[in-house]
Order: C-alpha cells, then structure tokens, then sequence
C-alpha cells in the first residue's frame, strides 16, 4: 500500500478516508443523531472493492485506530470492526462488483450492521433499537456514495 | 486478518486495563485532533456569522443585560466573601481543615459529535492548559461532569447524565448524602440506594458533597424532580434534572483545586458536645 508510483494516485484515497472521518464526527441536527450513516465503513467497503490491493485490512486496521481515538471508544473495537467488514469484502470482492446497486445496497445493511454490534459488544450501554439506525441510512446512501466515489476513482485514475 | 484480530485484541486489553497506556492514547488523540477542529469549523463559521450580523440594538440591549446581571452578581458576592471569612473563622475554631476558594479556567466546546449513546463532549483545552484527568468540569449553573481523557490539545469530558457516571452529593436541605447516576440521553439522573424513610421531597436542591475527592464541595448538581417509594422495591425512586445546561452550554469552566489549609490547633479544650457525633467531625475535616 505504501508504493507511491507516479500516476497511481494513491492520495485520493487517503483523502475521501480522511473526509470520511471528518464526517463522521461532524455535527448533525438532534433528530438525526443516532442515524449518522457509517460513512467510514461505506468508503472502505467501496475501495476495498474496487481496488482489494491498495485498501488492504491494514487500511482498515489504521483508520478504525485513529476512529477509536475519534470516538473515545477503547482502542481497537472500529480497528477491529473495519478489518472484519474489508476482509470479508476482499474475499467477494469480483462477485460484490457483479451485483446490482440494491443487492449491493443490502450487503452494505448487513455489514454496517456487524460494525454495529461489534461496538455494542464492546461497549457497556444497554441495548437500545437506536443502535441499527446507522445501517439502515448507510443503507439508503450508498448508492449515491457508490456514484460519487465511482466518479471520483475515474477522473483521477485511482488504481 | 489474523494479525489484525491479534493487533486489536492486544490494544484492547492494554488500553482497557494498563494505566500508563493512557500516554499512548493520548498521542493518538493529539494527532487527530485536526480531524475535530476541521469537523468543528462549519458550525465554528455558522456561530461567527450570526455575531457578525448583529445589530446596534441587540448588542446594546444585551449589554444591558449583562451589566444589570453583573451588579446583582457582585452584590450577592459581597456578602457571599463575609460568610466565607466567617466560615473559615469558625472551622478555625473546630480545629478542621478549609479549602479555600478554587481556582477556575475557561475552556468551550469543539463542535462535534460523540458516540451518541455515551454522554461526552470534546473540549478545546488539554495538556497544555493543565488539564487532568479526574477534573471537574462546570457551566454557569452548575456541575456538568468529569474530565475523563486528555490529549495534548484536547480533552474529552464525561457528563453526569453519561450511564457510567456517578457523583456524590447531598441533600442542601438537610445534608442528606447519597449518590447520584446517570441514565444516558433522557437527561435525567437519579439518586440510587436511598431508604424508603429517607427525607427528600420534590424541589430539594442537590448539591456536590466533596465527598470522594474529584468534586469540590457545595456546587449544585441537580433539582428533585420526582420521589416515588415502590412498594416492593428495597431502594426509593428519585429523578433528579441536572443544574447545568448540558446540552447547549458552548463555555465551560475547568475547576483547579484550591489548596487546602491545615489548622495545627492543638486539641480543643472545651469537651466537644456528644450529639455532633464523630461523623460529622470528620465529614467537616473531609471538605
């Protein structure tokens, strides 16, 4: 992951990593607090599927660390979560990118939601229905984060 | 994947149980702390713009305000600094310990989000300040929580209303003591493990005991709300809603601890009357 070949432009993905950690502590209106998409998940889950070989569970791992720190969780439950959601899309990777945008959109729902229960897991709050809101809006966004990062991959020629 | 799981457990047993790992975590903290601040700055813009257009009228108006509340302020601090010199004149002649007036720092809140389950909010000042773990933390009407994790630049703040949170207090009315919990985002908290018997009534004012440690005395937490005695149940019901602002405070103040002064008085020589009972003596040392 660290070649820094000319016209690669490996950068992009650090970037869109960088502003989905940045939306993912971004302030949302009180209605919409416990149904923040899991934005981080969803943008490793599209490079860990388009390009298996750059966003590798290392990735992940490193992202999820800097997220714990992030959301004062103890380290190593999001690195965990996220190395778990991207090993299991780099093994369906080649029949993930055949799928339909609402098949896919349903794989999302059920990763997101693994995410969600490794937290809650690790977490000591008692459970609360609120907690499978993030699944369900990551659900209702992807197709949209699929086109814009599609486009983003595109017009840089990330590969 | 097998290293990952190997790598997250590891991290997982060492940030849960080591103490000292919490320098490890706090130089994670500090290098994303430009994540929060670049998160924080629409709403950092938003806040400046609605400043900047504002008129004559209403900054006048406010100063207006202000100005009639500082008097009041002052006014009531008058008097407040002759009860505190008596006070400590009487402790004196107890023979107790006093702590003097604490000192205060000013810190706001980053605008950004947490885990919405858990009740903490991120503030601007860290290491740097001084800030530690274990510091109280207030808004203009009362006790909002504890500093629970520091980085260089930042610290994260645990409030009362956080279900892993639970402060001592009292009773103002009667210095009744007790504990008070939170109950996560219904914002209220509760005071457990009270008697049927115990004498609180709706409106009772709750303040910190001292008790503890981590708080200093007297700052006020919450306002019963509601008492209920549960046939059935060993414990009394009370709902206590917090003092301070906890959801739209933006300043906050970080409380330094004053220091403590030690009266080497020589035992008193008057007998000390039976019915203030050993307890209380030692409560008063405690404060």
């Amino acid at each position: 992951m660290a070649t820094t070949a000319p016209g690669r432009n490996i950068s992009v993905i650090w970037f869109s990593l960088l502003l989905a950690l940045i939306l993912m502590i971004i302030p949302l209106p009180e209605i919409l607090r416990f149904a923040r998409p899991e934005w981080l998940g969803m943008f490793l889950i599209y490079w860990a599927m388009a390009l298996p070989q750059r966003v590798s569970i290392g990735v992940a791992w490193f992202v999820g660390i800097l997220m714990d720190a992030l959301s004062g969780t103890t380290l190593g439950v999001h690195a965990f979560a996220y190395a778990l959601i991207v090993f299991l899309v780099a093994r369906f990777h080649l029949q993930l990118r055949q799928y339909p945008l609402w098949q896919q959109a349903l794989t999302i729902l059920s990763l997101v939601m693994i995410v969600q229960l490794i937290l809650l897991l690790a977490s000591s709050m008692p459970h609360q229905w609120q907690v499978w809101m993030p699944a369900v809006t990551s659900t209702l966004v992807w197709p949209v984060v699929y086109a814009l990062l599609r486009k983003t991959r595109r017009t840089f020629q990330v590969s | 994947m097998f290293f990952a799981v190997i790598a997250s457990l590891t991290l997982y047993i060492m940030d849960d149980r080591l103490d000292y790992f919490g320098q490890v975590r706090s130089l994670i903290s500090s290098v994303v702390y430009p994540v929060q601040v670049t998160a924080a700055l629409p709403a950092d813009f938003a806040t400046w713009l609605s400043t900047f257009f504002q008129d004559r009228e209403q900054l006048q108006e406010r100063i207006r305000v202000l100005e009639a509340s500082q008097q009041l302020m002052s006014a009531r601090l008058q008097r407040l600094q002759a009860l505190e010199r008596e006070n400590l004149r009487l402790r004196e002649l107890l023979g107790s310990s006093f702590r003097l007036q604490e000192r205060i720092q000013i810190a706001e809140l980053l605008a950004v989000d947490s885990d919405p389950f858990s009740q903490q909010v991120i503030l601007d000042k860290g290491q740097r300040f001084g800030v530690y773990v274990g510091q109280p933390v207030l808004d203009a009407h009362g006790v909002m929580g504890q500093v629970s994790e520091v980085s260089l630049f930042s610290s994260r703040v645990v409030l009362l209303t956080d279900p892993n949170h639970s402060i001592p207090v009292q009773i103002n009315r009667n210095g009744l003591r007790g504990v008070v919990f939170g109950r996560g985002p219904s914002e209220q908290l509760k005071m457990d493990y009270m008697p049927h018997n115990a004498d609180v009534r709706v409106g009772d004012l709750v303040v910190t005991s001292g008790l503890g440690g981590i708080f200093p005395t007297g700052y006020p937490v919450g306002v019963v709300t509601e008492v209920s005695f549960p046939a059935g149940k060993p414990f009394a019901e009370i709902a206590i809603s917090p003092a301070a602002n906890l959801g739209t405070s933006r300043e906050v103040m970080l409380v330094l601890p004053g220091e403590r002064i030690e009266f080497d008085l020589p035992e008193p020589s008057v007998e000390m009357p039976e019915f203030l009972g050993i307890e209380e003596i030692e409560a008063g040392g405690l404060q």
